[in-house]
């Protein structure tokens, strides 16, 4: 028996666990104490999550289609049959018909192959990760504002803030560690601001619940900095010594005015302006928002973080702008750049300099062609210009629950699946290559405060799988390339040199203490909890200037008088793929789909009533693009015009959404919809 | 009882003994910052076992009901076939575990296990995989004397009367004297090691050195308290408000660590999952109050649907005088585990005060 320190992968916390093994299978796992991120607590799915590896359900050896079936094959035939069929496709149809997607959930060394072999061996950008849609605008935004991608502060800082924003999260369910951090500092003496159209566990805790129509936000903060403004609050010296384009941003805010936007957002305007007062006059403000599947739009994210930077909350313990990741990867992946447009460190691909750059890193030429997203390398195997996917633990065809999607992979000449499961997407493929699961592989992983740690190797794999990272490599020497790693380790040498502020995580300093926080150079080798603390960025932080709209995202057709928002439940966690294994969680997750056979929704009790519509009665849903069938829930927690559905049935959210995509990158602008009783 | 005395140098003698006579021992180590875990002594970690540290987290309970513990497998010898049906299966029970020594048991540890065998062994049905585990154990219980290391600001104890100095089920106890440590057997096997020669007869300043520290020690306490029979009291009479229980409830987020890292919490579930090709495993693991499936009825019915009906049910199960009279204490041993695992600091302490809170400013408004 041995216990062995590693980080939990099922969300973007990252939290230290030890795992129990007994020489053949792991036996247990609970938290370390002293991990800075979760310091000895775990939620539900991290104290069940060493369950999967012992999974029976897992594929074991490499296979390839057979007629209607599929036949077991050798790891040499399966990787020189793929490399084949890519060699084949690439000189049929060109580079560009040929796409790679992988999951948020990848370790950063298997992202950074899965780009480099679309790069630098196939010839393409076609690269993604599978939540594009999602994170992009989190990262743009603080790209384009204050010029890093990623949370300015650390998870350990809640608890010295004295007033947090917790924008349309529910944390209690999605983000259980960080929840728990929130409530202790609200224990604590520290102000609760939550903005949310739902009521939930951390609303109950709220100084000021913003209680908003959904859609309204980005207007909320355009009146909070106008309140802020009038009041003498503003953090002037901050803005003229660190930003840039304050004057233009000020003059923007003068224009709003906080009774219209109360009204629009429906919440008593005292409420609203006593909010902006408590958070300008906190010394230490912290602002977080969900990147994932409640994700706000880039709109409302520059918003966030005018606020933070007109109060002057960057840069200092306890303040911040935290965007929360809910896949453990999602960081780490985009870091290393799974993503079309981007280059391992976020060079831009169009950036000349930095293409040279990775050409003699790569030894090999890098493609001008803009790579497309995730969803546009689907549409495209739809219309017939991409023939070819590398679908990394990616699943597309459950992820999405559309039909037309089903369509697109079936029309694909050739689909690699590197998984743990036979999926949906699996089902489809011409090859499988079955991965090692958690606590078989030693490889990294990036959490939501940049932490950048070691999940190591607990037991061996069962013979047959191979680490991710391992099949990239075959397949790639195949195709010609002479890459000579022999341990993921390796590949964290490389993209140490791909990636400038990775510069001092190597295995050995990674597997000190608790990982590093980037950036990690060597001239910080410890890492880096807080950004900007000690010196001025080299540029200037960018305010975005908000002309204030017109008119409020709201649901305002007479037909469809319901704003319908989507958000997640506990045990739904990335389409069950890891909850489907844990006896534990696989029957909290049965629960909800045995109590709401046909998923639920949450409905305010005056709307029931005028409806006619009765608790656990059926009601119809229609939006512009479709309608379900689901049962009721009569609830205080949405206001009234609101409805909510979890998004733990997805054949309901497909039925109602029709088309790719339109479920949301983003909340900004909620869906219209209308209900009735059935 | 006859006492013993044993240089310091010379304690880890008693594992060497332990281990020479064929058990298998876990012992306290330290692990990376202030992590600290039971873990199997071998000859390459036996120097590092130590006998002062904070409690280790993840509970020695699990050596006698694990997190996962396989209860029996399952495999069809025959195969089945369409024309026959039928087919046979072998069905294999694990033989007796073998002989486990834990060095180094906590007072409250050692009461919680008394806890669990008055549950599993103490009523007309015995649960025989407990038993399997339980009957070959052995416990070296150490007194918790190092007011630094040994006791935190989380431990209550005190308050559940279980330590620091254990009064049963200890096979042996030692307890830091200064230079030496007192040994005494709890048990015929415990009375065996004392023959071992690098014991000593101890003397009666030896006695009174022991009563002089228990009483030093217990002053580390003092702001730590638990006033449970008050809040027991509440609780047995249904005088705790049912928005009492909502703040508690608020501030539960449904980890179910409380339940996992609970010395004395004797719930788990039980289910069939298939391993390798026609092996069946009958497992049974960790489960908890917090989590909404726990209650929930086969048709559908859930008594303890909303998390503070739940929350409820958990201090009901482990301070109401039905189950105080029934297994003749509370069910909490004062270890503090749950302080530390709690995201909304609802750990036996916090609801203990809030409960006795809510009910002065009832008073009060009376």
């Amino acid at each position: 028996m041995a216990h062995i320190l590693t980080t939990c992968t099922f969300c973007g916390v990252g939290c230290g666990i030890y795992l129990e093994e007994d020489g053949f299978r792991i036996t247990g796992g609970y938290p370390s104490m002293s991990h800075p991120a979760n310091q000895g607590r775990i939620c539900v799915r991290g104290w069940n999550v060493h369950e999967v590896a012992s999974s029976p359900d897992r594929l074991k050896q490499p296979l390839i289609r057979d007629g209607g079936g599929f036949r077991e094959a050798s790891w040499d035939e399966a990787t020189s049959f793929v490399a084949a069929r890519l060699k084949h496709i690439r000189s049929e149809h060109g580079p560009d018909a040929i796409g790679f997607i992988n999951s948020p959930r990848c370790s950063n060394e298997e992202g950074f192959l899965l780009q480099k072999l679309a790069r630098a061996v196939v010839g393409t950008n076609n690269v993604d990760h599978g939540m594009g849609a999602y994170r992009s605008a989190s990262i743009e935004v603080l790209m384009e504002m204050l010029g890093v991608p990623a949370a300015t502060n650390s998870i350990a800082d809640i608890e010295q803030s004295d007033v947090i924003v917790v924008n349309g999260v529910d944390l209690a369910l999605q983000l259980p560690t960080i929840g728990g951090r929130v409530i202790r500092a609200k224990m604590g003496g520290a102000k609760l601001i939550v903005i949310d159209p739902r009521r939930h566990r951390i609303a109950e805790h709220a100084d000021f619940f913003l209680q908003t129509r959904p859609g309204t936000d980005r207007l909320l903060y355009g009146a909070m900095a106008k309140v802020i403004v009038d009041r003498g609050l503003a953090d002037l010296k901050f803005l003229k010594s660190r930003c840039q384009n304050y004057e233009a941003f000020l003059a923007s805010v003068h224009a709003y005015d906080a009774l219209w936007v109360a009204d629009a957002c429906d919440i008593p305007p005292g409420l609203l302006e006593s909010a902006a007062i408590a958070f300008a006059s906190g010394q230490r403000g912290m602002i977080m928002y969900a990147t994932g599947a409640e994700a706000r739009g880039a709109d409302t994210i520059r918003s966030m973080v005018d606020l933070a930077l007109l109060t002057g909350n960057v840069g200092r313990k306890g303040t911040g702008v935290m965007p929360l990741a809910e896949h453990n990867n999602l960081q780490g992946t985009c870091d290393v750049g799974v993503q079309p447009q981007l280059l391992p460190g976020y060079a831009s691909v169009n950036d000349e300099a930095a293409r040279r750059h990775f050409e003699s890193l790569w030894g090999a030429p890098i493609s001008t062609r803009p790579g497309l997203t995730t969803r546009g390398m689907i549409e495209a195997a739809f219309d017939g210009s991409i023939r070819a996917l590398w679908i990394d633990r990616h699943d597309p065809a459950t992820a999405y629950a559309r039909a037309s999607i089903v369509a697109a992979l079936d029309r694909l000449d050739f689909m690699v699946v590197q998984h743990l499961f036979m999926t949906e997407t699996a089902q489809r493929a011409d090859v499988i290559l079955p991965v090692v699961a958690f606590g078989e592989e030693r490889a990294t992983f990036t959490s939501t405060e940049r932490r950048i740690q070691l999940a190591e190797k607990v037991i061996d794999p069962p013979p047959g799988p191979l680490p991710a990272w391992d099949q990239i490599v075959r397949v790639a020497n195949r195709l010609g390339a002479r890459w000579s790693y022999t341990s993921s380790s390796q590949v964290m040498d490389e993209i140490r040199r791909a990636v400038p502020f990775y510069e001092g995580a190597s295995y050995d300093n990674l597997s000190r203490e608790y990982g590093r926080q980037w950036p990690c150079t060597a001239d910080r080798p410890l890492g880096t909890a807080l950004l900007f603390a000690d010196e001025a960025p080299s540029e200037p932080f960018r305010l975005a200037p908000f002309p204030m709209p017109e008119m409020a995202g709201s649901c305002m057709i007479a037909e469809y008088p319901f704003a319908l928002i989507v958000g997640r439940s506990l045990y739904y966690w990335h389409h069950n793929v890891l909850v489907q294994h844990s006896e534990t969680l696989k029957r909290e997750h049965r629960v909800l789909q045995l109590d709401y056979p046909e998923g639920f929704v949450d409905i305010n009790p005056e709307d029931a009533r005028e409806l006619g519509v009765r608790d656990s009665g059926k009601v119809r849903i229609t939006t512009l693009n479709g309608s379900a069938v689901s049962t009721a829930r009569v609830t205080g927690s949405v206001k009234r015009g609101t409805i909510f559905i979890p998004f733990f049935l997805h054949e309901v959210i497909g039925q109602l959404f029709g088309e790719p995509d339109s479920s949301g990158g983003s909340s900004d602008w909620p869906i219209c919809a209308r209900v009735e009783r059935v | 009882m006859r006492a013993r005395v044993i240089d310091r140098a010379d304690v880890l003698k008693i594992v060497d003994f332990l281990r020479r006579d064929r058990y298998q021992v876990v012992a306290p180590f330290f692990g990376r910052g202030r992590d600290t875990v039971f873990d199997v002594v071998t000859d390459a970690n036996r120097d590092s076992v130590q006998l002062h540290l904070p409690n280790p987290y993840y509970p020695p309970k699990r050596y006698v009901l694990p997190q996962i513990h396989r209860l029996l497998t399952a495999r069809r010898t025959i195969l089945t076939t369409r024309r026959t049906g039928g087919g046979q299966l072998r069905i294999d029970v694990p033989e007796d575990e073998p002989r486990l020594a834990i060095f180094g048991i906590r007072s409250c540890d050692l009461a919680a296990i008394g806890h669990l065998d008055r549950f599993f062994l103490g009523r007309e049905y015995r649960d025989t995989y407990y038993e399997r585990l339980r009957r070959n154990l052995f416990f070296v219980n150490v007194v918790c004397t190092d007011t630094e290391l040994d006791i935190d600001d989380d431990c209550f104890c005190v308050c559940a009367d279980t330590g620091p100095a254990a009064r049963e089920l200890f096979d042996l106890q030692l307890m830091h004297l200064g230079g030496e440590y007192m040994i005494v057997a709890g048990s015929p096997a415990g009375e065996a090691v004392l023959s071992h020669p690098a014991c000593r007869q101890a003397t009666p300043a030896h006695v009174a050195r022991r009563r002089e520290i228990l009483s030093e020690v217990r002053k580390r306490f003092k702001d730590v308290t638990s006033w449970y029979s008050m809040a027991s009291r509440l609780i047995s009479l249904g005088e705790v408000g049912e928005k009492t229980w909502e703040e508690i409830g608020n501030r539960c987020l449904e980890c179910g660590g409380c339940s996992y890292v609970c010395p004395t919490c004797t719930c788990f579930t039980v289910t069939d999952r298939s391993t390798a090709d026609g092996v069946t495993e009958r497992i049974r693991l960790w489960d908890s109050c917090a989590l909404t499936g726990f209650t929930r009825m086969a048709g559908g019915h859930n008594p303890r649907k909303a998390v503070h009906d739940r929350r409820n049910r958990r201090f009901f199960r482990k301070l109401s005088h039905y189950f105080v009279q029934r297994e003749l204490s509370v069910a909490c041993v004062g270890c503090g585990r749950c302080v530390e695992v709690c995201h909304g600091d609802v750990g036996m302490p916090s609801v203990v005060e809030i409960i006795r809170r809510a009910a002065a400013a009832r008073n009060e408004t009376r």
